[in-house]
């Protein structure tokens, strides 16, 4: 509400943020996971003095360092970037709670970046000791810094105590902070698993080489399996019964909840088959594309779902996904002054492109100020204004969650194809009831009026030629139009008459 | 339409008191502007020098491009710090600004990303046991140094429009949709951003000529006297140059800012003002000292001078604070913001903050104390 809404065509503003998300997740956990592998191996590798290893973990450090450093920080960064730009009141709350979270995160990533290139850049010339001292200060403070981000992502699928206390600890210790912590530190070792089969496939020249980094790095993604199961089970268990809902009722979601199962499974099978059963295969860079592929595809479906499951939240009972605060009283406050005057930049939006809507306004030098939007006078705009400021409407109240025409995330044209002007009417005063993905209906009935006008303008009809021909032809609704609005009309006269 | 009915003003209070967030607002953009100053302008001066500037001037292209990828590392991250604080207390014209600019805003993370790998390739063909400075790697040095100026400019886009709500309602208008924005904004409109982003560029050249000096004195006793002596040369010319262009860019700011600018110059605060201006005069004299002496510094004065660079941009940084709260005054009062300090979780950080400083000096002992080599390059 306080802030302008940004309208990405096609796939909409917030979907930057999951993609980004996604992207992020990948090259993380690995940042988490193989600071683990780094350490533990290298410990192992000073201690059978292992020199062949040991330059192979050489390798995989510069590796490791080129793909976390760069595109695992600054997509890191770039989050932050989108949730800005795509639910600016949510990431206000955010980071008006957890600042100091993220803080300490900081410190650590200070640590972490420091650990890595001395770990790196001074391999060889280190005190094996000091050396593998490096390797585990990475670990623990990638480890920590999973910790301390994963208590606020958690917060916004359940914010728990939150709701009543209000304190940083209270958010931060919420239920589902304990097992995404197991499920992202097992997702952290399995993937990291799966990067190192990888990278010693395409790598590794010697066959022993091979043999030992699998047999070494397999126990690590066994036991992150466990955990994610262990984590994920605790994750369902504590997920508000909305986020449950949500995710077997989305025809999308079930298919993402599928699709983690079957990359999961085929992970798990191709674990038992390749490092368990067929120790060679590994060596196959074909192979190990094949699985850490179908991680990825698992890792980045969880994530997805992480942030699909909240719908219609943010913040799950906090910030619904349309920028305002889920508390009776910002309701009230909405329904009784409407959607367009509580928001800051469609207040202005609305006077200075229609003052006719506004009275008891003050003309000033550059416009005016004071006044407020007047209900009846929405109603009495020409047609075409009354779908533009629908659409205003449609952007700050539907846009987080749906495109508009055919081919769009969700769209709501193709979601209302054929519906009668009453239906669509009927939808948005039960909004939340309708879909309870979906937030409450946040303005007053001459607005619902408006969006319905917009929303009727931009669905297609219902294809022509299918027999029986729907009972309620166009004139019909049109008809029905008049008459809806009418009633309103009406409605709004006697409130302000009720009011005078 | 005014501006200031664009920002919400009834806000809800931010967890810490004002003064601690402006303190590691200006602290960390300090520190961020050091490492940034080397990547801004020092990427363009070394590869310019590893061209055309003999033997010297190639042992410092490699020197720097060599050090660059830890440099980036280092600066981004500490980007991270003024970041947080900027959306602690200053969230309502950060995001609306940024908001109304989102593709350019967001087209920082594009780029960086390939500006990044650029510097690592180039880097990385510089080492001794590496594949040599082949021509793309050459290539990727360049498109990094201009990328890296290209991001430069969106922040101070970004920043300048976050000042200038004057600027909101035409780009909103521009690219309405509904009501919504495009994002497709930039604040070009704006006459002080051009000389803001010159300001920025001249103090970048300061800083690393300042870096060359310092480089050479703690850290390149592997290379020759001569080298030396030439960095002390160059060193000085380019301070020069870049306090002449920090003049000249500094006046066209004022001038181009002078609405909000009026208020720098009234007492006290034109005190401040007048050591923003003035300090680049301390490194200078520094080096000019030396120069004169026909000396090549000791490692204690080398450091005295960057200290004093340090300086430079710490001051720059509180008048950048200060003129922010100025321009903003008018629409979003910051220094009125209530508090309801998280006193549990400010102590966590301090106390995280103090750990991790003693480990970070723990791990840093480790590679300079006696009998360690340097960094391979
Ligand atoms: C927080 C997200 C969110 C918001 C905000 C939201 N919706 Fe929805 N809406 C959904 C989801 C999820 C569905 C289910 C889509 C599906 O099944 O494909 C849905 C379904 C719908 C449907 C189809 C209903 C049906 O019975 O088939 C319509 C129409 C619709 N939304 C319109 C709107 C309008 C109009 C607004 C704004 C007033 C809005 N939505 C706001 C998430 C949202
Ligand atoms: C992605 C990592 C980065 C982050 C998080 C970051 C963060 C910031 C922040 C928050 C500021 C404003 C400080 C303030 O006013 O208090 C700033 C300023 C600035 N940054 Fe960075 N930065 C990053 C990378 C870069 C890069 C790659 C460049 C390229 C040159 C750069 C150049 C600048 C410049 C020129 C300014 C000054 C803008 C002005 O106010 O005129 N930054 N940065």
């Amino acid at each position: 509400m306080h802030y302008p809404w940004w309208y990405v065509p096609v796939i909409t503003s917030p979907m930057l943020i999951a993609a980004i998300a996604v992207l992020h997740v990948l090259v993380a956990h690995y940042a988490v996971g193989g600071g683990f592998f780094l350490a533990l191996e290298t410990t192992y590798a000073y201690r059978t003095n292992d020199r062949e290893y040991l330059a192979y973990l050489r390798k995989h450090a510069q590796f490791f360092i080129l793909l976390t450093v760069v595109f695992g920080a600054i997509t890191g960064v770039g989050i932050w970037w989108t949730i800005g730009l795509a639910s600016p009141l949510a990431t206000e709350l955010l980071i008006r709670t957890f600042v100091f979270g993220w803080a300490t995160e900081w410190v650590f990533f200070v640590l972490e970046i420091t650990a890595a290139f001395v770990f790196f850049y001074y391999w060889g010339r280190l005190q094996p000791r000091t050396h593998i001292a490096m390797g585990w200060i990475y670990a623990w403070a990638a480890w920590i810094s999973l910790v301390l981000i994963t208590g606020i992502t958690a917060f916004m699928l359940h914010p728990g105590d939150w709701l009543q206390k209000r304190t940083f600890w209270a958010g931060f210790f919420n239920p589902q902070f304990i097992p995404q912590m197991l499920a992202r530190t097992g997702g952290a070792f399995l993937l990291s698993s799966l990067y190192v089969y990888l990278h010693a496939s395409i790598t590794c020249t010697s066959e022993r080489l091979t043999n030992l980094v699998e047999q070494r790095s397999t126990r690590p993604a066994l036991l992150g399996a466990v955990l994610i199961l262990v984590g994920g089970a605790g994750w369902y268990i504590n997920l508000p019964d909305s986020a449950v809902e949500a995710m077997f009722s989305a025809s999308a979601l079930n298919v993402f909840v599928g699709l983690i199962f079957v990359a999961t499974g085929l992970v798990f099978v191709l674990l038992y088959l390749g490092p368990f059963r067929n120790p060679g295969w590994i060596r196959s860079p074909g192979f190990a594309v094949a699985l850490l592929a179908l991680g990825m595809i698992g890792f980045g479906t969880s994530e997805f779902i992480r942030e699909a499951v909240r719908k219609p939240y943010v913040v799950y009972n906090v910030v619904f996904g349309n920028q305002v605060y889920a508390e009776q009283s910002e309701l009230q406050r909405l329904r009784d002054g409407g959607y367009l005057e509580g928001g800051v930049w469609t207040r202005q939006y609305v006077r200075h492109n229609f003052p006719q809507v506004v009275v008891g306004a003050m003309q000033q030098e550059g416009g005016s100020s004071g006044g407020h939007i007047d209900r009846q006078r929405l109603l009495e705009l020409p047609p075409e204004d009354r779908v533009k400021l629908g659409g205003v409407l449609f952007q700050y109240h539907c846009n987080d969650c749906h495109a508009i025409a055919r081919g769009g995330y969700s769209a709501a044209g193709p979601l209302i194809q054929g519906w009668s002007r009453a239906m669509v009417r009927d939808l948005i005063d039960n909004l939340h009831t309708a879909r309870f993905v979906m937030p409450p209906w946040c303005g007053t009935p001459e607005e619902a009026e408006l969006l319905a006008d917009y929303l009727m303008s931009i669905a297609p009809p219902r294809p022509a030629g299918m027999e029986p021909a729907p009972t309620m032809q166009p004139a019909q609704r049109q008809a029905d139009y008049r008459q809806l609005s009418g009633e309103a009309q009406l409605c709004g006269e006697a409130q302000s008459g009720a009011a005078q | 339409m005014d501006p200031g009915q664009l920002i919400e003003t009834n806000l809800p209070p931010i967890p810490a008191p004002i003064w601690f967030v402006q303190l590691f607002k200006v602290l960390g953009f300090t520190l961020h502007a050091v490492p940034m100053n080397l990547w801004y302008a020092g990427i363009l001066i070394a590869l310019v020098l590893y061209v055309r500037g003999g033997e010297h001037g190639q042992t410092f292209g490699r020197r720097l491009m060599t050090q660059m990828p830890i440099i980036l590392a280092y600066g981004i991250n500490l980007g991270i710090v003024p970041l947080l604080f900027v959306q602690v207390a200053y969230a309502q014209p950060f995001y609306s600004a940024t908001i109304l600019m989102a593709w350019h805003w967001l087209m920082i993370i594009a780029l960086l990303i390939p500006a990044y790998y650029g510097v690592y390739l180039y880097s990385f063909g510089l080492r001794s046991d590496g594949p040599g400075l082949t021509a793309f790697r050459r290539a990727a040095g360049w498109v990094a140094a201009v990328l890296l100026v290209v991001i430069g400019w969106l922040f101070v886009n970004g920043m300048s429009l976050m000042v200038n709500p004057h600027a909101w309602p035409e780009l909103w208008k521009r690219a309405d949709f509904y009501g919504a924005t495009l994002g497709t904004g930039s604040n070009i409109a704006d006459a002080t951003l051009w000389p803001r982003w010159l300001l920025m560029l001249g103090l970048a050249i300061g800083t690393t000529a300042v870096w060359l000096l310092f480089d050479a004195a703690w850290f390149a006793s592997a290379e020759s006297d001569q080298y030396r002596s030439w960095s002390l040369t160059l060193s000085w010319k380019l301070y020069t140059a870049s306090m002449v262009w920090f003049a000249v860019a500094g006046t066209l700011y004022v001038i181009t800012g002078w609405q909000s600018f009026k208020q720098m110059f009234g007492f006290p605060t034109v005190l401040l003002t007048l050591l923003t201006a003035l300090a680049p005069g301390l490194p200078w004299l520094l080096l000019f000292r030396q120069v004169r002496a026909g000396q090549f510094p000791s490692r204690g004065v080398a450091a005295l001078i960057a200290l004093a660079q340090l300086g430079v941009l710490g001051v720059n940084a509180i008048s950048r604070q200060v003129l922010q709260n100025i321009e903003l005054k008018p629409h979003f009062d910051v220094l009125a913001r209530q508090t309801a300090t998280q006193y549990g979780p400010l102590a966590m950080f301090l106390i995280a903050f103090l750990l991790g400083a003693g480990v970070m000096t723990w791990m840093i002992w480790q590679i300079v104390r006696p009998g360690q080599p340097a960094a391979e390059s």
